[in-house]
């Protein structure tokens, strides 16, 4: 999986994800997440248009990632997610957890 | 001429004695100590002192009192009071590990020719080679501790799950989990409270004996909401169990899909409360319909009115039949990279008619003859509840008192 993080503003930070996620890439994902939250970014947007598959360790990172951000007075926002993606997003009830835009 | 070939005739006599040194330590320390001490007398030297490339001392021999730093080979060094102390000999070696280190050779009546070069560089690397074989016996003796209270803790965690049947009359319950390493984060488990059989399946995010270790936690906890809320239904032990396992959950980074129920003999019927976990089937002849999740996975958000546990109530008769299996089953690849698929895995428990407990391996077999090879990315859990109607002649329903081997192994 590729990740490309991209600063449309100051403030604003969107991790665009490519690939397969899945627990392979999970210690990558959350490096970047840490290092963005380190320089102070607490609202982060994750696209995942370009995500062919998600498994539970990737969403448990997703969740803590949105936990930590949350903590802090932000959030962690997923942005059009792929039909995959939005399937297993369905099917776990956690669509209802994120904010999706 | 002569006196060349005396030279170079005791240095090979010296290397041949260096070779016959052997310890039968594999303590680094102790290895290179004693090839020290066979190497100051070959060197004729005052002292010699082993040490790693970051400054360490391994071993020394001798003493090389008033000498402060170690100076480049052959140089001569004065003590303190600027009197002529010694000559030395500073050797650096490494290996093809990459690992490095230094011998320093000090000798005050004579300085160290080339001959002596050579001869300390040989001590040098064949003190290095000792150290390294202790080094590599550490290593490997540190890697077998870990990999065998790995390989426990794993065997621990995989008994958390039961390893009896419930006799139910007129139901029968298949159950079998394949973890994908030593151990994983899919569970079940039921139990028998006033005659109401309850079960619990789940699957902890993430891998391994991480996964493990709060997958036996999950366990425990469901098993002691079975006792206190058992009564109330699955929605109040589903209830129960995010109140006692959410902060672990949550501080843990996890979560926990569970899908928890309820069997009824008298009743005929199945109740259910799922928390995001998939796929949840009930079949009614040859036809298969979905139990979707009422609320996320225990662990991602505290409960509140909005989103409290809700349940799901089937009624059973002869022909019905719960199968709930974890990701890891519908998500399993082949070597060219297809799902084996929640569609095939309806088709196969529709289009069949033997009961679970043939089913079960059936599925599994099914599994790996798609996987052709692939590696299993995820556990595999495959719980089956069929329901064929009762027999009047059997009491309704039995618990791990009358257990007998249950499927829950590799079959």
């Amino acid at each position: 999986m590729d990740i490309n993080t991209i600063h449309p503003t100051d403030t604003e930070v969107e991790l665009v994800l490519h690939g397969r996620f899945d627990a392979h890439e999970t210690e990558a994902f959350r490096a970047e997440v840490d290092t963005e939250m380190a320089s102070g970014h607490h609202h982060l947007r994750v696209n995942l248009a370009a995500v062919e598959f998600v498994d539970s360790s990737a969403l448990a990172e997703l969740v803590r990632g949105m936990k930590r951000c949350r903590e802090l007075g932000g959030d962690l926002i997923l942005v059009q997610p792929s039909d995959p993606v939005r399937v297993i997003l369905e099917l776990t009830k956690l669509m209802s957890a994120f904010e999706i835009v | 001429m002569t006196n060349a070939l005396i030279e170079a005739n005791d240095q090979l006599l010296a290397l041949y004695a260096l070779t016959e040194v052997t310890s039968d330590s594999l303590d680094g320390t102790s290895s290179v100590q004693e090839i020290l001490s066979r190497a100051q007398t070959l060197l004729d030297a005052d002292a010699l002192v082993f040490e790693t490339d970051t400054g360490e001392t391994i071993a020394t021999v001798g003493r090389p009192t008033g000498i402060n730093p170690p100076a480049p080979t052959g140089a001569v060094l004065t003590n303190s009071a600027g009197a002529r102390a010694s000559t030395t000999a500073d050797i650096t070696v490494s290996n093809a590990s990459g690992l490095a280190a230094r011998l320093l050779a000090y000798r005050r009546h004579r300085p160290f020719g080339t001959p002596d070069q050579k001869l300390a560089t040989a001590v040098a690397n064949l003190a290095l080679g000792a150290w390294h074989t202790s080094q590599m016996h550490r290593d490997a003796l540190s890697q077998a501790i870990m990999a065998r209270d790995h390989d426990t803790a794993s065997e621990l965690a995989v008994r958390a799950l039961p390893q009896w049947q419930p006799q139910i009359n007129g139901a029968e319950l298949y159950a079998r989990s394949d973890p994908a390493r030593a151990a994983g984060g899919d569970l079940f488990t039921y139990s028998v409270v006033d005659d109401v059989l309850h079960f619990v399946v789940g699957d902890v995010s993430g891998k391994g004996l991480p996964a493990a270790m709060m997958m036996t936690n999950v366990i425990s906890a469901s098993l002691a909401a079975f006792q206190s809320d058992g009564h109330r239904g699955p929605a109040a032990v589903l209830s129960r169990i995010d109140a006692w396992m959410y902060d672990y959950l949550s501080q843990a980074g996890l979560f926990v899909t569970l899908v928890v129920g309820s069997y009824d003999p008298q009743e005929k019927t199945v109740l259910l409360s799922n928390a995001g976990h998939s796929p949840v089937l009930w079949i009614d002849g040859a036809k298969a319909a979905v139990v979707e999740a009422a609320t996320p996975p225990v662990g991602v958000l505290p409960l509140t009115d909005a989103t409290a546990p809700t349940e799901v109530v089937l009624s059973g008769g002869p022909g019905n039949r719960l199968v709930v299996s974890s990701d890891g089953f519908t998500e399993q690849l082949d070597r060219r990279g297809n799902m084996f698929g929640e569609e095939r895995l309806v088709n196969e428990i529709i289009n069949s008619s033997d009961p679970g407990s043939t089913l079960g391996p059936q599925l599994y077999t099914a599994l790996v003859t798609h996987a052709d090879g692939a590696e299993q990315s995820d556990d595999r859990t495959l719980v089956i509840l069929d329901i064929h109607g009762p027999d009047s002649h059997s009491p309704d329903i039995h618990g791990p008192d009358g257990r007998r081997e249950g499927r829950t192994g590799n079959d």
